[in-house]
């Protein structure tokens, strides 16, 4: 399927099954202020599948990301105009239960960010801000999450220690298992892994293709080694705008549109 | 080899410069001790005289008072008998209660300009908040004995008193009793605590920008809500450098002196109530160092200058203290 939407650029979507997504962008445009970062961005997301986001520098990734979960409200100035479709719901329109979106969208940062208590607290903290649960169903959620974040072992006997005295990998690991613990329909992962070594990023990748069982995972990344071994559809982004967008395979071996087999091939970016 | 001789260049000056800079901190030293000393020379005389009873002093208790023991508090230049328990307890007292009525609201308006606040508003409010901080203590006495005091008195005291007189015996009636010209302990606390309260909140602020953005945003995009990522997340990240501002904010309102001296009152007694007069050491030398007659009573004054120095240098010692110790 081909659409172009602009005679100044070429978008090609090759969309999954129309019945297997979960969440779709249509049409959406944002602006810092008087800037805008994106344009006519469409992105089909598949239910429990990887999708990447991958693209030069300032594409736009990033961003496309923090509006999935509307970490950008946080900010004034800064807008979005379209439509993400989550489940039958318009979530950058008005009257949108941010809390309750955010429980069922999580995000997992470029840098970890585990917060000033303990290794349990850090993964408790979501699940008690959203459910009153029982001790014993807790020490369950806290190490059910660490288990599958691949950090059980490695932190089963310290969890009353601080957080913040893991290591990069693992406080990573750790806000990934904070971000499962409430248990997301979607995770939002950006650019988890460029902090990492690549021994931690190669247990957060095996991570990863476990947790794609259960929950659907958008994944911005840099590496673009880790978007073809990872992802099941990936999106190029180029200057604000979606470029190309379909089945991994499809997009690494045999691009539709000039530009991403430059970017792939290592021409530009 | 040219490079090699870059490496180790030497400059005839260095040494000039070294023993400079060094003889400038070394400066600053003797002057610290030079100060210890001279007020330990100089309130030796005091301190020697009345031993332990110049911190604390006991009496016999009035006949059927049933208390244990009683506390004398003289300071008396005619019989030349001085006792520092009075001006101590002040200090403490309005510097605590400072604290206590300036620490949410610093709290307060801090989370407000990081977290909340519209862009046009942030620059104005901050502005205004270092402003306050900026305003000579003096201002800050005057406004409170010529503004604030009769309006306490006023408003508050009296109202306050009149309600109490139906139970004199209640708790409330014992912490408002006194003379309602608003010249007390509360009101010099409240006068503190206005005074302390811009700079501790523009260091909160400093201190809850350094969190990393990324924090707060993780906090908020796990479903937190303002509150709750300000109250787990925001200031637990920045609890050890809060409590050094805290005891920084606490040195500043032990020492400052103008304000305090207008409103306080200025007997040298145990307050009663809370809205009673009383002192602090450093309204006391300066009320009355320019009137001491006897040499005792102004090496008296001087030996409460010397506590005072111990107590700001113990607060802002574990205020260093704590602030170091932050390690994130």
């Amino acid at each position: 399927m081909t659409d172009t939407t602009s005679p100044d650029f070429q978008s090609v979507i090759t969309p999954p099954p129309a019945d297997s997504l979960v969440l779709e962008v249509k049409k959406l445009n944002f602006f810092y202020g008087q800037n805008q970062a994106l344009y006519d961005v469409n992105l089909p997301v598949k239910k429990n599948a990887i999708t990447a986001l991958i693209g030069p520098s300032g594409c736009g990734k990033s961003t496309l990301l923090r509006i999935i979960n509307r970490i950008y409200d946080l900010y004034p100035g800064q807008r979005a105009e379209g439509v993400i479709d989550f489940e039958g719901e318009n979530i950058i329109g008005p009257n949108v239960d941010l809390v309750a979106l955010r429980a069922r969208i999580g995000m997992v940062f470029q840098k970890p960010t585990p917060f000033p208590m303990s290794i349990y607290d850090n993964v408790a903290f979501g699940v008690r801000l959203h459910s009153s649960k029982s001790k014993s169903e807790l020490d369950e959620i806290v190490e059910t999450s660490l288990r599958r974040a691949a950090l059980w072992e490695e932190v089963k006997d310290k969890l009353t220690k601080s957080g913040l005295g893991l290591s990069g990998g693992q406080q990573q690991r750790l806000c990934v298992a904070r971000g499962i613990a409430v248990n997301p329909e979607i995770l939002l992962l950006d650019e988890p892994a460029s902090a990492l070594d690549p021994i931690s990023t190669a247990k957060l990748e095996d991570t990863l293709e476990e947790l794609k069982t259960d929950y659907t995972i958008v994944i911005v990344t840099h590496n673009l080694q880790q978007a073809a071994r990872l992802s099941d559809y990936t999106g190029f982004m180029f200057l604000g705008k979606m470029i190309e967008f379909g089945p991994t395979e499809e997009l690494f071996v045999k691009p539709k549109v000039d530009k991403t087999g430059e970017y792939i091939g290592g021409r530009f970016g | 080899m040219p490079a090699e001789t870059k490496s180790i260049r030497f400059d005839p000056t260095d040494p000039i410069f070294r023993w400079v800079s060094f003889s400038a901190a070394t400066l600053l030293l003797v002057v610290l001790g030079g100060l210890i000393a001279s007020l330990v020379y100089g309130g030796w005389p005091a301190l020697s005289t009345f031993g332990l009873d110049f911190f604390l002093k006991f009496k016999d208790c009035p006949a059927g008072s049933g208390a244990h023991f009683c506390i004398d508090t003289p300071w008396n230049p005619v019989t030349d008998v001085y006792s520092a328990t009075a001006p101590i307890v002040g200090t403490i007292v309005t510097s605590f209660l400072a604290l206590l009525f300036a620490l949410p609201i610093a709290i307060g308006v801090a989370v407000f300009l990081t977290q909340f606040c519209p862009r046009y508003l942030a620059q104005p409010l901050s502005t205004a908040v270092e402003l306050l901080a900026g305003i000579p203590s003096i201002v800050y006495g005057m406004w409170g004995l010529f503004v604030f005091a009769p309006w306490f008195a006023k408003d508050i005291q009296t109202p306050l008193m009149i309600a109490a007189s139906q139970d004199p015996t209640s708790w409330v009636a014992k912490l408002v009793a006194g003379v309602p010209n608003g010249a007390n302990l509360f009101t010099a606390s409240i006068i503190l605590a206005v005074m302390v309260l811009p700079y501790m909140a523009s260091v909160f602020r400093e201190l809850f920008r350094s969190i990393p953005p990324q924090v707060r945003e993780a906090a908020f995009g796990i479903g937190a809500t303002p509150f709750e990522v300000t109250t787990s997340v925001i200031i637990p990240y920045v609890k050890k450098g809060m409590i050094g501002v805290i005891m920084l904010g606490l040195g500043r309102a032990l020492g400052e002196t103008m304000a305090v001296t207008f409103i306080i009152g200025n007997s040298h007694r145990f307050p009663k109530s809370l809205f009673d007069s009383s002192s602090t050491i450093a309204s006391t030398i300066a009320n009355e160092f320019a009137e001491a007659t006897t040499d005792l009573h102004t090496s008296a004054l001087v030996a409460l200058g010397l506590i005072l120095f111990l107590i700001t240098f113990t607060v802002l010692a574990i205020a260093r203290w704590l602030l170091s110790s932050q390690r994130y």
